[in-house]
């Protein structure tokens, strides 16, 4: 492997920002191609970080600072992207369900999204079905992705989906998570996905637009 | 600059106040001065004799206050016990707190079947691999007395195969005098001579007075041999209140302490600073099954109290935890290790022993020994406290989120989430779904797995082959001629 690609590999596993964004920009420099960086060195050391998180070795703040590194390589790569590169990223609206502001799931998962290379528009918390559908559809995202802590506020979710449907926009799925929230309710709403925790988020939204990344 | 101030609280547990333990201690020392206790030993009659004790017939032994004061001044505070290699593994005194297993357990829940059947010699070599192998357990015990051992050569047997498979420190029982000259011959070869083996001991033999206040020729024999050669020895009565002693449990407690305390006159006497580990096991008899238990919250009492005591006295302490009444591991027995491993380590006994009991003392199952050293674990983080400083204080993390922001990607929970934080090994915290799809395993299915895992992967360092055919030639020649 390429020295500045393996020091990017390596300072995204030890979530290091600084040394990440060097690496980027020595990589950059020298000529290497963005796709061979994108893949060979973030992406590549991301997956790494996934299967330690999911076998235990790593935990939820190492994971979060190597998905900052990641980030912070993705900003200096961004620029070199071809016009084609740039739309066809993967782009997740996410918020919490109307009435909800219990966000530190939702977070965490928007976290976990970006460190896995896709962009994330966070409308934050208490977000109205027709704010999701609005800006998914200006933004050009993909997926809204709405979690929600309380019983209370479950049904927000189903309005999202509804709304979605009348004004005929299928195309953008659904995503559903949090504590009450559960397969047997994704499918009672019609939802495209559930993400039993982080961790199955970023693998549902990999399987819904069918690629590892944007 | 001495401000009192301290960065570090630590859960703080103490039963008796100054003026209780001296309450208790002045009724210990008046049974010891007018009732007296009875030994069944004459050298150790005449040794107390000639230190000032006054003898009633033959073998009852009335000791004034100054002989049992001189010996808790004479015993040392604190004791170091070495592993096998020499190197130093317990520091028993103060508040310190080590846990290990216990002995001689005739039967065994079968780890692959399940069934409850007699305890083998195979078990106490799989008990000692698994005890090498957990963190926790500082020093292991038979845990079980094998039946396909020809009686009377089990524990010389038994301290054979721990020695072998295990350098952790070697917790041990004995029949009689001579067996402990043939265990101590064992331990003298793998310490490489006598002096080495005084001077850095890796093993404590265990014996007991029997109760209400009597010392038997055997035990009194072992007490002083010990003494005399100064290996470390743990010499403390197990009384029932309501049967073996008073059923109030201040009684108890005072009998049982009196008891321990005239083991310590003979022991300082014969061997004046040698190595001792004293306290009691005060427990209940229950009174509707005529069984002892082993995890009663009278036992849990007299428990805390007696280490208020020792404390006092600034001996090193036994203790008993990680144990169970019921015979099979269910919730009952959850519940039990985590009380008793819980308030053993808050009373702050040195030596804790018999994690990984069952059937109130009769019952071995290994894979308790497992679970035991995962609520080890739990115990020790809560006993741990929390740093009040301020990077722990976090003012600069708090201000830097604020209101309504989150932590997780914070630096400061980067750099001490690791430390401040427990994270078990067994105990499930997954959630619903995941655990559902990964097969809805209970505790038990992963401590069965994890202790399975352990005896098909953990090689413990070996014993040098010298000892090793040393040991070997010892065992052959009494297995063979049946001679000590």
């Amino acid at each position: 492997m390429n020295d500045s690609i393996e020091t990017i590999y390596q300072a995204i596993l030890d979530g290091k920002i600084d040394e990440t964004a060097d690496g980027v920009k020595a990589a950059l420099a020298s000529g290497l191609k963005v796709q061979d960086i994108l893949n060979k060195g973030l992406i590549a050391a991301m997956d790494v970080v996934g299967q330690r998180f999911g076998e235990g070795e790593f935990f939820i703040p190492q994971v979060l600072w190597s998905a900052k590194a990641m980030q912070a390589g993705m900003d200096l790569l961004k620029p070199h992207f071809t016009q084609d590169e740039q739309g066809a990223r993967g782009k997740i609206v996410i918020g919490t369900a109307p009435g909800d502001i219990h966000d530190i799931g939702k977070n965490l998962v928007a976290m976990m999204l970006e460190g896995a290379g896709f962009e994330v528009v966070d409308l934050g918390v208490d977000v109205a079905p027709e704010r999701f559908v609005d800006t998914a559809v200006k933004a050009k995202g993909h997926i809204i992705a709405l979690s929600a802590l309380l019983t209370t506020t479950m049904p927000g979710m189903d309005d999202v989906v509804k709304l979605l449907r009348d004004r005929g926009l299928s195309h953008i799925k659904v995503l559903i998570g949090g504590a009450p929230v559960d397969e047997a309710f994704r499918e009672e709403i019609g939802a495209d996905a559930y993400g039993i925790d982080a961790m199955d988020a970023v693998r549902k939204v990999r399987e819904l637009l069918g690629r590892a990344i944007g | 600059m001495e401000t009192g101030h301290t960065d570090q609280c630590v859960p703080r547990f103490r039963l008796l106040t100054e003026s209780q333990i001296t309450r208790i201690h002045h009724n210990v020392l008046r049974i010891l001065e007018e009732i007296g206790v009875q030994i069944h030993h004459e050298e150790a009659v005449q040794l107390l004799a000639g230190h000032g004790a006054r003898v009633e017939k033959t073998d009852r032994v009335h000791l004034p206050a100054f002989m049992v004061e001189e010996a808790i001044a004479s015993a040392p505070s604190n004791l170091v016990i070495y592993d096998r290699t020499g190197r130093p593994a317990m520091e028993l005194g103060g508040r310190r707190i080590y846990f290990g297993t216990g002995t001689d357990l005739p039967k065994t829940i079968d780890l692959e079947s399940r069934e409850i059947r007699d305890t083998l010699a195979e078990d106490v070599i799989r008990s000692t691999l698994i005890s090498d192998a957990l963190p926790h357990i500082d020093f292991i015990g038979s845990y079980g007395l094998p039946r396909d051992i020809p009686r009377g050569l089990h524990y010389i047997r038994c301290f054979q195969l721990e020695v072998e498979n295990s350098t952790k420190p070697i917790f041990f029982t004995a029949e009689s005098e001579e067996d402990l000259q043939v265990i101590l011959e064992m331990a003298r070869t793998v310490a490489g001579g006598p002096e080495n083996l005084s001077a850095r001991p890796f093993l404590i033999h265990y014996a007991e007075p029997v109760s209400p206040l009597t010392h038997s020729q055997e035990a009194v024999s072992k007490l002083i041999l010990c003494a005399e050669q100064s290996i470390p020895i743990n010499y403390t009565p197990a009384l029932l209140a309501g049967s073996t002693g008073p059923v109030t449990l201040a009684g108890a407690l005072s009998v049982a302490v009196a008891e321990a305390l005239s083991g310590l006159v003979i022991h300082q006497l014969a061997g004046k600073g040698a190595p001792i580990i004293t306290g009691v096991a005060a427990t209940t008899m229950d009174m509707l099954h005529a069984t002892v238990s082993y995890t009663s919250p009278e036992f849990r009492l007299t428990h805390s109290a007696y280490a208020d005591l020792f404390h006092h006295y600034g001996l090193p302490i036994w203790g008993t935890a990680g144990c169970s009444d019921t015979h099979f591991p269910d919730l009952q027995a959850g519940a039990e290790y985590a009380f008793t491993l819980l308030t053993a380590a808050q009373d702050g006994t040195n030596l804790i022993h018999d994690c990984g009991y069952m059937g109130q003392g009769y019952i071995a199952s290994p894979e308790m020994i497992v679970f035991a050293d995962e609520i080890i674990a739990m115990v020790k983080r809560y006993m741990k406290g929390f740093t009040i400083d301020e990077p722990h204080l976090a003012l600069d993390a708090i201000r830097d989120v604020g209101p309504g922001g989150h932590f997780l990607g914070e630096r400061h929970t980067l750099d001490f989430f690791m430390r401040e934080h427990w994270r078990p090994g067994l105990l499930n915290r997954t959630n619903l779904d995941n655990w559902v799809r990964d097969g809805k395993r209970s505790l038990s299915d992963r401590l069965l797995a994890r202790t399975q895992e352990i005896l098909q992967t953990h090689k413990p360092a070996p014993l040098d082959e010298v000892s090793g055919k040393a040991l070997d030639k010892i065992w052959k020649g009494i297995s063979e001629t049946g001679r000590k």
